[in-house]
């Protein structure tokens, strides 16, 4: 029975491996990737153009409308999608792992899929079923077209977004919780009852103080990707004028004052990360608990009685809704005849059909265009490059926070490692170029090679990357190891036989992430790619800022099938990223 | 006073084409444009980065013309080029060969000055496009963002006849336009009102038969315009696409009105659109600016981006065979002056909307862009 409380369970136990080469590795990874070209645009900030920028954005007549009631909408946003995701994604991480809830393994498959569906497709997927009639008949849904009246605030602004933005990122906090409260529920639910405690004193008191730092560090998480996103505000935000601080810096910067956007982005990370520091400081007394034991138990289910089925439909009904839903809004509208009529006829045009120059200037469906095929292929690569390098960027950078005995510098380095966290993809693009851009003394610019997306990808995902390390191996209790080492293996067969086998499927949920979010993201590379190096979403985005929404919708359902692809095949492998899924009920 | 070139166009037309064919016969531009193609085809392949998905029809008709050269079109906005352009050639990246590229104002300031991007006039038609429209790159066509209205709804003309209408409770929200902090030819439009504050505060006067008063922090009728729009709860799209179908759809009671571009009226058939300019509005419908072709100075097919920009030009055929088909549409005005006028247009002469002036517009624009921002 292992259970260390207090800063990480840095205990006499631990294997003493120098410190100081792993130390020195992760700050220099952490400084190029992150520290460096963040910084670079601090120093552009230092210029005279950069004080200019920031006297204008704090105190110019135009500091109300690209500031303050960006940076309120933000934060706003920030917290309700934070709070929702942590409710919504740890009630059907609870019901999955703990409960006898029907149906579980099919909702736990489905609860994984909405993070891997494009943000901007599930923005355009909401004004699918609720738009209303303010851009015209094009932006009316399926409720309107049913004569069901969709009240403004339903369609466009604020509700939407956060809407839009908890449907993509519950999916998150339900992995990460779901993964902390499988672990627990083994031993220390045991002791608990063979100790006599009831099932409230049991959830009180072992299962909510245990899975505290996960709620925290998944709260914080879809804070920080809510507070930095981009897509969904700028396509449901802008009809009514609706902006954050990523919206109105992407304006700044593609309008030819990028100061303009530093400075709003430079805020958001210092009001993001003084807020992240304090939740992170509450729930900081019981950082880390070694949960996987060197013994086995029986898993325990609680019984729901009659709300079984209640509570399996409803939480059927939140998967369906964030995944089908959209799914089949993106499939219609890329197989209807014309753009804003999602139930009109149908055709395969935009999938297979040939050239026709009176649609959309002669361009052949998605699946007779070569385009299509090079930026499969680009994106793919691009992908599997970048969940690679980031593992094991995240591998060292994890290993060092995990292995440093002074507070201060794991702090440090996990602090720094998390900041491409708040940063929105578009601004890491715009620090790369401004960065890697240019020739660094004898080394050639990065700029128009793949190495500069996959390096921006790496940096992007570095968080993620790490998260996935440092939980995968804070969980291993050190004991599994000291009887390695005992036995007479060195560090390196201890790690190969005993942490990497036991880490493995963490790690390789941590591949997934990594490699999702690289295949359907568009924001960071919006501004990195280059003709050469073709990608997915880049043409997807093409195609709808040409109006050609049927080939957009065609080419995301493609990224769709790879994302869900990957998510299958590593589910397959056996080291599911779902374990509880396959384990017995009990 | 922009308009004098193009007056005489109509008279000028049967000579100029004479004259061009007799230019595009002549020996030496015709061994001229042997030796282009030759090199073109040793190249291989042309990358564009263009501002209008026309493109797309381009590189059907260029590669059916000359089979061994393979066009990449790239339809990026004129605002994404110009980052984009001087990111790579900054970085020395050398991935395209010609832009395709409207925003005048910043063009000339951060792509022409510093050397990023070269003008070429292709010596067959240097004799048929006007002096004005070769500098300091040339001008393939002039573009409209102007007031569009729904014909379908509207079968008697415009609903509104002055732009002051725009302001009053009977359009509230119901103008949609492209937001003018994210696109560098809507702010030019905003821009152009506001240097045309005299006929703004004229047509003020003939919509509201007083003089107008200017709120407090407010310069000018232009910008008073752009304050009242706002406020009337103007709705803001990301494309002119959207603008389309918003104002153009058709089977609409009650459709809003828009400003796009003129030219996008030639869509109306197969989009089921019912776009139509709003010519007569006071004091003008909108804005005018040309569409450049330049030679990025990087070009790694220098000759292919030479033999692409002198096929956009289109032959000799009356109007411009299958490059220039694309183009030869009403509310585009080509530049060059032995191509007649599209039938269904109104005539360069008679059509309303004022010609930017690049460099007036450039040295306004962040002011007025800072407005937009601090009304929105």
């Amino acid at each position: 029975m292992v259970v260390r409380l207090g800063a990480g369970g840095f205990g006499a136990g631990r294997l003493r491996l120098s410190t100081l080469p792993l130390g020195t590795v992760a700050w220099g990874l952490v400084g190029l990737l992150v520290v460096v070209p963040l910084a670079n645009i601090a120093i552009e900030l230092a210029s005279a153009d950069g004080m200019q920028a920031i006297r204008d954005v704090f105190t110019g007549r135009i500091a109300r409308n690209m500031l303050w009631l960006p940076l309120q909408n933000t934060l706003a946003i920030g917290v309700v999608v934070a709070v929702a995701c942590v409710a919504l994604g740890g009630l059907l991480a609870w019901l999955v792992t703990m409960t006898d809830m029907p149906l579980r393994r099919t909702i736990g498959f489905l609860a994984a899929i909405p993070f891997m569906i494009p943000t901007f497709s599930a923005a355009l997927s909401w004004t699918v079923i609720f738009g209303d009639d303010r851009l015209g008949p094009a932006s009316t849904g399926f409720l309107h077209a049913l004569g069901v009246p969709v009240p403004a605030w339903l369609a466009w602004g604020g509700v939407p977004i956060a809407a839009v933005l908890i449907g993509h990122l519950y999916s998150i906090c339900y992995l990460m919780i779901a993964a902390a409260l499988v672990l627990v529920g083994r031993e220390l639910t045991d002791a608990a009852e063979i100790a006599g405690a009831s099932r409230w004193q049991t959830l009180s008191g072992i299962l909510m103080p245990v899975v505290t730092p996960t709620l925290v560090a998944a709260g914080a998480l879809c804070f920080a990707e809510a507070v930095s996103s981009f897509s969904a505000p700028a396509i449901l935000g802008l009809p009514v004028r609706f902006h954050t601080l990523a919206t109105r810096a992407y304006g700044a910067i593609e309008t030819g004052n990028p100061e303009r956007g530093y400075v709003l982005i430079a805020t958001m990370i210092i009001v993001a990360a003084a807020l992240l520091a304090v939740a992170t400081l509450a729930g900081r007394r019981r950082r880390s608990f070694a949960t996987v034991g060197g013994k086995g138990g029986r898993r325990i289910r609680m019984t729901l009685g009659p709300a079984r089925w209640p509570l399996a439909i409803a939480a059927l009904a939140v998967v369906l809704f964030t995944t089908v839903l959209p799914a089949l809004a993106l499939l219609l509208s890329s197989l209807s005849a014309q753009r804003g009529t999602v139930f009109g006829a149908l055709t395969l045009h935009y999938w297979i059909g040939a050239s026709d120059p009176a649609i959309a200037q002669g361009q052949a469906g998605i699946l007779q265009n070569p385009q299509l095929v090079r930026s499969f292929v680009v994106t793919l690569g691009i992908g599997l490059a970048t969940g690679l390098v980031a593992l094991a960027a995240g591998a060292v950078i994890g290993a060092a926070i995990h292995r440093t005995q002074r507070r201060w510098a794991a702090a440090g380095l996990r602090q720094a490692a998390f900041l491409p966290l708040l940063v929105p993809g578009i601004a890491i693009g715009a620090a790369f170029i401004g960065f890697y851009g240019a020739p660094i003394g004898p080394l050639p610019s990065l700029y128009g090679t793949p190495m500069l997306i996959v390096i921006a990808g790496v940096a992007a995902t570095l968080p993620f990357a790490v998260q996935s390390v440092t939980s995968a191996l804070s969980q291993i209790s050190p004991e599994l190891e000291e009887s390695a080492r005992v036995g007479g293996a060195g560090p390196l067969r201890t790690w190969l036989a005993v942490t990497l086998p036991l880490a493995f499927g963490k790690l390789l949920a941590g591949f997934v992430l990594v490699f999702v979010k690289m295949v359907r993201d568009l924001d960071l590379v919006i501004l990195l790619y280059t003709p050469q190096i073709p990608l997915l979403t880049v043409l997807a985005f093409r195609y709808a800022s040409d109006g050609f929404m049927q080939f957009a919708h065609a080419v995301s359902v493609v990224i769709l099938v790879l994302s869900v692809g990957a998510h299958l095949l590593a589910n397959a492998l056996g080291r599911s990223s779902q374990p509880w899924l396959k384990a017995p009920a009990g | 006073m922009h308009k004098k070139p193009m007056q005489s166009r109509v008279a000028r037309t049967g000579l100029a084409a004479l004259a061009g064919s007799l230019l595009l016969a002549a020996p030496a531009t015709a061994d001229e444009m042997a030796e282009m193609v030759a090199a073109a085809q040793a190249e291989g392949q042309v990358t564009v980065y263009s501002f209008t998905s026309r493109i797309f029809r381009v590189e059907t008709a260029f590669e059916a013309a000359y089979p061994g050269i393979d066009l990449v079109p790239f339809d990026i906005s004129s605002t994404e080029q110009i980052a984009r352009i001087q990111a790579e050639l900054e970085a020395g990246i050398a991935s395209a060969d010609v832009a395709y590229l409207a925003d005048a104002p910043v063009v000339v300031e951060a792509l022409v000055d510093p050397g990023y991007l070269t003008g070429y006039v292709p010596p067959a038609f240097a004799a048929r496009i006007p002096d004005e429209f070769e500098q300091p790159l040339m001008a393939h066509r002039l573009s409209t963002k102007v007031l569009m209205y729904n014909e379908e709804a509207n079968p008697d003309g415009p609903p509104v006849m002055n732009l002051w209408e725009l302001t009053t409770p009977d359009w509230t929200g119901r103008v949609v336009m492209v937001d003018p902090s994210t696109r560098g030819d809507y702010l030019d439009l905003l821009t152009e009102l506001t240097l045309q504050s005299d006929a703004m505060a004229d047509a003020y006067e003939q919509a509201f038969g007083m003089a107008i008063s200017l709120d407090d922090g407010i310069n000018n009728a232009g910008e008073q315009f752009i304050a009242d729009l706002l406020a009337n709860d103007v709705v803001f799209v990301s494309s002119t696409d959207d603008v389309n179908v918003a104002v153009g759809a058709v089977g609409q009671a009650n459709p809003p009105v828009g400003f796009t571009s003129y030219s996008d009226r030639r869509d109306n058939e197969e989009e089921g659109w019912a776009l139509q300019v709003a010519n007569a509005v006071m004091p003008s419908p909108g804005i005018v600016y040309p569409a450049y072709l330049g030679i990025l100075s990087n070009a790694p097919n220098p000759n292919a981006a030479q033999l692409l920009i002198t096929f956009m030009m289109g032959d000799d055929s009356e109007t411009g065979g299958s490059a220039l088909a694309p183009f030869y549409v009403a509310g585009d005005y080509l530049t060059r002056t032995d191509i007649p006028p599209h039938p269904d247009a109104i005539p360069f002469d008679a059509f309303r909307a004022w010609r930017i002036a690049p460099e007036a517009t450039r040295e306004a624009r962040q002011d007025v862009a800072d407005l937009v921002l601090s009304l929105q």
